[in-house]
């Protein structure tokens, strides 16, 4: 019976009371400060490409250049010409899944080349040129019955385009290189 | 007051045994252990996007996580560096110039009072992170782009709003 009552008297509880207070506080805090939004970051490849040495260029295949213009896409390599023009979708937008097949088709054929340029107009909006990068910098198929990222051309610089030729109002302030 | 035998015994019970009955709270202390852990993981100040309700990001599939670097906000109204105001877009968007001067001044100036961080490759480098509208037009871009490259600040990333795979496209 004795033996018993010391075994019990052992059982010590801990005060966890302050240790509840401080969760207590510390929780309500971390949620309302949790942004369930992230942000994450598109890095560029810097110097432009206008800027590189041309005789580094002289080596490769393929220096590949996507035009945005106001209402079409233009594929040109800078060594030999244009190479395809992709026009604005029936609902007005640019069509990006489009010059993601078709990037993904110069791929195949030079699966060496990671760099692209974007060349903009000075009126393009930044929301388009995000969504150009998006649509050079990878593609995803099925694969085993999951989706998978595959890159294109993650190595991406930014320029100004040249004038658009068929545009007949003048392009805003600040000109192209 | 005169007990029956039962309430006497029922008193010295309740004395017996502790006055306070304990609440076992061992199960919700894991769980705030383990809520607490995730918030303080998960608590990234860089990943945040901007306060500037003039600043609406736009949106992308990339996952690269923003370090804490110096950031660059450039809303439809003004150009800020890390919420001071620098100049204002109608100013830039009336110069001629292809760089900002307010610009350069600044980053110059925050460029000499701390010592930048060392790259893979063992050089000196200064990450900038440019957090803009989504309607703002390609030439303030651009010129903020060319201004950073006159500065030290020559790594420059945009941040735009993680979206999932697969959506809107």
């Amino acid at each position: 019976m004795r033996a018993r009552k010391r075994t019990r008297d052992t059982e010590v509880e801990l005060n966890i009371t302050a240790f509840l207070n401080l969760m207590v506080v510390l929780i309500p805090f971390l949620l309302l400060n949790a942004v369930f939004a992230q942000v994450s970051i598109l890095q560029l490849n810097l110097p432009s490409a206008e800027e590189s040495p041309p005789d580094e260029e002289k080596k490769k295949p393929l220096v590949l250049e996507v035009l945005i213009y106001q209402d079409r896409y233009e594929v040109v390599d800078r060594q030999s010409g244009p190479l395809k023009i992709i026009n604005n979708n029936v609902a007005g937008e640019h069509d990006s899944d489009e010059l993601r097949n078709y990037l993904r088709k110069i791929k195949e054929q030079f699966p060496d080349i990671t760099s692209i340029t974007l060349l903009a107009e000075p009126d393009t909006d930044y929301e388009l040129l995000i969504k150009t990068m998006d649509a050079s910098r990878y593609y995803q198929e099925w694969f085993n019955g999951q989706m998978i990222k595959r890159n294109l051309f993650p190595d991406i610089g930014i320029g100004d385009a040249p004038p658009d030729k068929s545009r007949t109002e003048p392009v805003a302030a600040g000109g192209a290189a | 007051m005169k007990m029956s035998a039962r309430a006497k015994r029922m008193e010295r019970r309740r004395k017996r045994t502790s006055a306070v009955a304990a609440l076992n709270l061992t199960s919700l202390m894991d769980i705030f252990t383990i809520i607490l852990i995730f918030l303080l993981v998960n608590n990234n100040n860089a990943a945040k996007p901007p306060e500037n309700r003039d600043i609406v990001l736009p949106s992308s599939t990339a996952e690269t996580v923003p370090q804490e670097v110096l950031t660059i906000q450039l809303s439809g109204k003004n150009l800020m560096v890390q919420d001071i105001p620098v100049a204002s877009v109608s100013d830039i968007l009336a110069s001629e110039e292809m760089t900002i001067a307010a610009l350069k001044e600044e980053l110059d100036f925050r460029a000499s009072r701390s010592a930048p961080t060392i790259n893979e490759a063992g050089e000196p480098e200064r990450e900038i992170m440019l957090q803009a509208d989504r309607k703002v037009p390609y030439v303030l871009i651009s010129k903020v782009m060319r201004t950073c490259m006159d500065t030290e600040y020559t790594k420059i990333s945009f941040a735009v709003l993680r979206k999932s795979e697969g959506e809107g496209q």
